[in-house]
Order: structure tokens, then sequence, then C-alpha cells
């Protein structure tokens, strides 16, 4: 299993801080994809995180693996 | 080394030497808002030789909550960001050599101003100047500090030409300006952590301390309790168009430049002529009160009230048009006024 994490305004968009899912042998992008159909999130610009080291949308998740996703901000 | 920066070089990673250094360099910041407004003042109080900020922006009421530079008159003065800043800045140390830039942070600008600039200094509130300033970044090896802030939620990111990934390693395109800034407001302790993040950094290279320097993107969110580090060292790409072996500097070529922009989380457009202008502005005070505008100005920009919208115009031509984001009505409205 693998916990999801959301960060700014993506975790209230999902309505919690994480979320538990079995994304083992998927990609980032096919994740991002997944979440997309599940909760209407719009990820294509987000930065994923994956045991808190950036990953490419190629990137294969692990079984254990944590995933964050971080969308970058642009207020100042 | 005067007692005046005594707490400073108390500290060991920086100490006498480390004064000496953060003394002869130059730091450019790019946004006078609530992150520039910080950053610029942690700088002038912490002794660096030179600071240059630039601001495209002026002074309303809803910026003091967290503008810590701006007072009540210069909202009543309608003062520019920058103008006010500097005015600020030079009292509260006399050392530190202040440039104050009232303008936009074109890509042509910010090569202008890059120049003798030891540390670019992230304070604007939009992807597309940030990604103008990653690739001066790149082509003239300065380091900058990414910073930004939205509702509780910040984050930084400190970006070293030839040490680490470039922020468009990390996102390969502008985000999409909507998805974050309209709607989540923002309270000062997210501003002033962040700040303090950019600041910390900023010390760190200034001093040269470069071991010190965080390799993680940090972001965190004081409402929720969240906080988290991303190692990005992995995301360095050798195709980068703005650091890799064949750069382009996609974000400085300038012909694909937008001349109106809908400002970030404000009911407002600017517009800017394709050539800075070099307007009389008591003339067209006049001008335009001859026309039956309600027109106000200071010796930096003017602002006329119509019924539904504002419109502001500065020296060079630029305006703000407040209360509307509709690019086609505020070109007409600027069209109207301007000819």
């Amino acid at each position: 299993m693998n916990k999801i994490m959301f960060f700014a305004h993506l975790r209230d968009h999902v309505g919690e801080e994480s979320v538990t899912k079995d994304a083992s042998g998927k990609t980032i992008a096919e994740l991002k994809q997944l979440l997309s159909e599940e909760y209407g999130l719009k990820l294509d610009t987000v930065m994923a995180a994956v045991n808190e080291e950036f990953a490419s949308d190629d990137e294969v998740i692990q079984d254990g693996d944590t995933v964050a996703f971080i969308p970058p901000v642009s207020g100042g | 080394m005067s007692e005046r920066y005594s707490r400073q070089t108390l500290f060991p990673p920086i100490g006498n030497e480390g004064q000496e250094r953060i003394r002869s360099k130059h730091v450019l910041i790019v946004g006078a808002g609530a992150l520039g407004s910080g950053n610029a003042e942690t700088m002038t109080r912490a002794g660096i030789g030179t600071l240059t900020i630039i601001d495209r922006d002026y002074v309303e009421a809803s910026n003091l909550q967290r503008q810590q530079l701006y007072t009540e008159s210069d909202v009543a003065e309608k003062l520019p960001k920058a103008a006010a800043a500097e005015k600020r800045l030079k009292r509260i140390n006399s050392d530190v050599e202040i440039h104050s830039v009232i303008g936009d942070a074109t890509p042509e600008k910010l090569e202008e101003l890059v120049e003798g600039v030891d540390l670019i200094l992230d304070s604007t509130d939009n992807f597309e100047t940030r990604m103008a300033i990653n690739d001066i970044s790149q082509k003239y090896e300065i380091p900058w500090i990414y910073g930004a802030c939205v509702g509780s939620f910040g984050m930084s990111l400190t970006i070293i030409p030839g040490r680490t990934p470039c922020l468009n390693c990390l996102l390969k395109k502008i985000p999409i300006q909507g998805m974050t800034c309209d709607t989540g407001g923002i309270i000062a302790p997210a501003v002033q952590m962040v700040i303090a993040h950019q600041a910390a950094e900023t010390l760190k290279i200034l001093a040269e301390d470069w071991d010190a320097v965080r390799t993680e993107m940090v972001s965190f969110d004081l409402w929720r309790n969240q906080y988290t580090s991303m190692k990005v060292s992995k995301a360095k790409d050798e195709g980068c168009l703005s650091c890799g072996k064949e750069r382009t500097y996609p974000y400085l070529q300038t012909e694909n430049m937008m001349k109106s922009t809908v400002l970030c989380g404000r009911d407002t457009v600017q517009i800017r002529p394709p050539k800075e202008l070099e307007i009389q502005l008591s003339e067209l005070v006049k001008q335009l009160k001859s026309l039956g505008y309600q027109v106000k100005g200071n010796p930096y920009l003017l602002s006329v009230d119509m019924e539904e919208q504002r419109l502001v115009i500065f020296k060079d031509g630029r305006a703000l048009i407040h209360g509307t984001k509709n690019l086609t009505q505020a070109k007409s409205i600027y069209q109207r006024l301007m000819g």
C-alpha cells in the first residue's frame, strides 16, 4: 500500500491530508490520471515526491512508497 | 566591524569575515510586495552593500496586513511600492546603497539590472517573471532563491547554477496562474516563514558558507501543521532548455511577451505598451480633467476613477485597470484614455 499526501489547495480539495491506496507498479503519471478522475484534481503542473525525493512523471511507484503532491504556488 | 552588526558577527558561521563578505555584496529583489518588503528589510538590516528592488505596483490599503515596509500614509499618497520601500529602507540603514526601480520586471529590464549582482531574491507573484529570473540566473551564473506563498502555505528553493537543478528542470512548463492565487487569501505568518527561509539562504550564500546551503525544496502549511522537504538533485535535466547542454533560455525570448496580463489574485489587468513611453503626467491630468474624468496624480502616476473601474497610469505608459479581469475591456479602457 501507499500513502498519498496532498499539500496546499490539493489538500482542501481532497478534504484530507493523505489517503491510502495501492499504487505500486504505477507511474507517477498514471497515479495523477487516477487521482484526477477520482477527485477532479488538476495535477499536470503539480510536483510529485516519492519518499521526499523529486519524482518525474515516468517514475514507477514501489509498494510502501510515500507519494506527495506539492503544487508550485505563485503568490508573493 | 561596527557595533551595529555585533549580534550577527557573534554568530560563529558568519563572524567578522562573513560580515565583510555580506557587506561587499549586491542583492537584486524582484518584487516589493509581501515577500519583497520583508526580504528587503532583512537584507538592509543585515548590512549588505547594495540592494536593488524593482516593483510595478503602488501601495494599497489591502497590502498593509502583511507588507511590512508600508504605512497608511503611503496608501494615502498612492506611492509606488519601490519608492515607498526605498524611503523606508534608507531610514532603517543608511550604510546600504538602495536603488529602487518603478517598473515591470521584463526580461530586458532584468538583464539590465543584473549587472554586478551577486544574488537574486524572488519576491514576485507570477511564474512568467520567475521563469525569466531562472533563465537570467543560468545565463549570468547568479544564484537565485524561489519563494512563494498562498493561504497558510509557502515554499522555497535555492537555485545555484552549475550545482543544483533549475526551476525549469522541476516544472517543465509554467504552472497555471489561477490554480492557487485567486482562492486562498494569505496570512502574514506564511509570508514571514517564506522570508525566513529565503533570507537565511541569502545570508549563507553572501557569507559564502556554501556547505550550509539547503539543497531541498522546503514547503509548509502553518495552519494545517504540515512541513516537508523534497530532495531535488534527481530533477537535474541535461536536456533542460534553461540549464542543460543545449540551452536557449526560452523565457528571455521576448517576442511572445504578453502586453496585457491579469494580475494574480486581483480584479486587475495590467496593460504594457510595446515600447516604454515618457508621459508628461501633469499634462495628461489636465487633459483628462477637461474631458470630465475624476483624476488624481502624484509625480509617479495618475489615477482615474470611473464608474466600475479605476485606471492607474505610470510615467512609462504602463497602466493598471482595477475592477476587471477582462483583457479586451481593459485594453479598450486604456485606449479610450490614452489614444
